[in-house]
């Protein structure tokens, strides 16, 4: 099932939380809301599930209107960033209960939910858990039956709030790649919000990201990093270098034409500089600051003027380069991407 | 090596606090519980069951559980739609509510029995029109309910209020994702989740309920064998100087007020079991 969200307005009192908000999500997809906190992505979750109704605009689902039908009547699977498992309910009533609340006629006899119940928590890989209360499991056995809930009623659509935001690192990576997988199972058009730019960028086939209230740029993970819409977007996906072009004239002019005059910002990524010892056209002299290998990568503090610089080298080129502090160096940058200081421009292209 | 923790107190300040406070509720509290039933018996016990058997005294005690029978519903109905509107739902004069509800703790019980006589008195303001159509709410049972009622109200929903806000709705808002209804998510989900809460308010206001005095003297009138409940039935037999009778009912209204904490012991110790088994700590991830 498709969702088509059009021109959607919500105001908390003077607070604009969603400022027009327009989005496409195709069948089968899985979408992430991504951006800071207080940027409107959980709210347009609720409106999508009916939690919170949209002070203008529609929501439909496959073209139909469906603003104003209630929650319960979605047919939409919610997944709480704090798993909103019945307490005193077992593993398997909570599983069973979208099916035992069904009106009489739809609902299933009891053997037919005991084993649907028992599929849903096989596919969780949580059988061995059906007699236990939500108390005695660990936080990510939580959320796999919240997610195992949800899914028992069918649904058409899945919505994610933070689903793995309260999940310790190593045990939010194994829940990201198995929602993936389980994703691609159902058939199912998945939206999860998150303020996690990793997560996003690993697990949807497609990002909107968002702030104060308005989508920022939709697009694959790829797109939305290599090449960010707009200053935001750069700043929110990753670490990168802001230069001014009245500071730094020979990077920041480049590309953006017959602004050269105006004020104009471009943003390079740490890993997309690379670093000379000697000088070379359009390179900005630096002094190095720091230097730190974390992991599989070097990053490089240095100074231009009195502006910090990061750089991120491969640990290969770092051991070619074998850099000491003070060392004066030239700084290269492969992609650059300039911005006026307002609005976004055109892209700037690779390399100097 | 014996620990020291830095706000441990010295022995003798602790034995000398436990001391005062045992004291005082030993002085304050337990003689007089003593007291009642010594001069309840004191005439042996044949004369104290011949005080409870009189038949007002029996009228008195069956005026009482009726009223509490009656209040009880209605504290539990206001309680759990007020402490439900308080918790969930975000609304204008939310505050005044809240202050409100508190109301009835900030008035003398008195006054409560007053204001019930300015509005259906004889001269009050419903007055004339109840007599009309021979209504008797002031001097009678309906009077007397109304009041106990103004005094209980606060329990439940006091009780509720926190609990609920405490829990959050997240688990009603999953219910009805669920496609359950308004009902279904209500009995299948939030009332098991605020039962001992509710036990606990309903216990409360039961113990207020059949010891309130003050505004239900006001509004009964004393007719005996119509309109005395345990208390005011105690009260006239104390002027009478029937010291038997009159403790003989006390005792009764001690061994309920015993009952109650009891009761509300159990209840207590039901919630912290609870709360504990939700907030143990988790095992570790088990991978499989």
């Amino acid at each position: 099932m498709s969702i088509e969200i059009k021109n959607v307005v919500k105001r908390f009192g003077s607070f604009v939380a969603l400022d027009d908000i327009s989005l496409d999500i195709p069948t089968g997809e899985l979408v992430a809301l991504l951006g800071p906190s207080g940027c409107g992505k959980t709210t347009l979750l609720r409106i999508i599930a009916g939690m919170e109704s949209a002070d203008a605009g529609e929501v439909s689902f496959s073209g139909q209107e469906a603003t104003h039908l209630h929650a319960r009547d979605r047919n939409v699977g919610f997944v709480f960033q704090h798993y909103a498992l019945f307490r005193h309910m077992t593993v398997f009533e909570n599983v069973a209960f979208g099916l035992r609340v069904k009106a009489k006629k739809q609902r299933p006899a009891e053997a037919e939910i005991r084993k649907r119940v028992m599929d849903l928590l096989g596919l969780v890989q949580l059988d061995w858990l059906a007699d236990r209360y939500p108390s005695q499991l660990s936080g990510g056995q939580r959320q796999r039956i919240a997610l195992a809930r949800a899914l028992a009623v069918e649904p058409k659509v899945l919505l994610l709030d933070e689903p793995f935001g309260a999940l310790d690192t190593k045990v939010r990576k194994e829940l990201r790649r198995w929602l993936r997988r389980l994703h691609d199972e159902m058939h199912i058009s998945s939206v999860f919000v998150t303020h996690d730019q990793e997560e996003a960028l690993e697990v949807a086939d497609r990002v909107v990201v968002m702030n104060h209230g308005r989508i920022e740029q939709i697009g694959s993970p790829d797109e939305v990093y290599s090449n960010p819409a707009s200053p935001f977007v750069y700043q929110f996906l990753g670490n990168v270098n802001v230069f001014h072009n009245r500071l730094h004239g020979e990077w920041a002019d480049v590309g953006s034409g017959a602004e050269a005059d105006g004020k104009a910002l471009s943003f390079v990524r740490p890993h997309d500089i690379d670093i000379e010892h000697a000088p070379v056209a359009g390179g900005l002299e630096a002094q190095v600051q720091d230097v730190h290998a974390i992991g599989p990568v070097v990053r490089v503090e240095l100074l231009h003027g009195s502006e910090l610089v990061e750089v991120e080298l491969t640990r290969e080129r770092a051991d070619v380069l074998t850099l000491s502090n003070g060392q004066r160096v030239w700084l290269k940058p492969r992609q650059v991407k300039v911005f006026a200081a307002e609005s976004p421009l055109e892209e700037a292209g690779s390399g100097i | 090596m014996k620990a020291h923790r830095a706000n441990a107190e010295p022995r003798w300040v602790r034995l000398l606090l436990t001391g005062i406070a045992l004291g005082f509720l030993g002085l304050f509290l337990g003689l007089p519980l003593i007291a009642v039933f010594i001069e309840a018996l004191a005439a042996g016990v044949p004369a104290y069951l011949a005080a409870l058997a009189d038949s007002e005294a029996r009228h008195a005690i069956m005026l009482t559980l009726l009223i509490a029978l009656i209040v009880l519903p209605f504290n539990i109905l206001f309680g759990v739609a007020a402490a439900w509107a308080i918790a969930r739902f975000e609304f204008r004069g939310k505050s005044l509510l809240v202050t409100l509800i508190d109301l009835p703790f900030a008035v003398s019980p008195v006054v409560a029995g007053m204001l019930f006589i300015l509005l259906f008195g004889a001269r009050g303001l419903f007055g004339p029109w109840l007599s009309d159509h021979d209504f008797r709410i002031i001097f009678a049972v309906p009077g007397m309910v109304l009041a106990t009622m103004f005094i209980t109200f606060p329990f439940v929903a006091r009780e509720l209020i926190p609990l609920m806000q405490s829990q959050g709705k997240d688990e009603e808002e999953a219910a009805v994702s669920l496609g359950a209804s308004g009902w279904q998510m209500f009995w299948r989900v939030t009332l098991p989740n605020i039962k001992w809460g509710l036990l606990y308010g309903v216990i409360l206001a039961n113990a207020r309920a059949m010891g309130e005095f003050g505004a239900v003297s006001v509004v009964s009138g004393h007719i005996r064998g119509e309109t005395n409940t345990l208390p005011l039935h105690v009260e006239i037999l104390y002027n009478e100087y029937n010291a038997v009778g009159a403790f003989a009912a006390a005792s009764v209204l001690a061994l309920l007020a015993l009952v109650t904490l009891v009761a509300k012991s159990i209840v207590e110790w039901r919630m912290q079991k609870e709360t504990e088994m939700l907030e143990a700590s988790l095992p570790p991830e088990k991978t499989e």
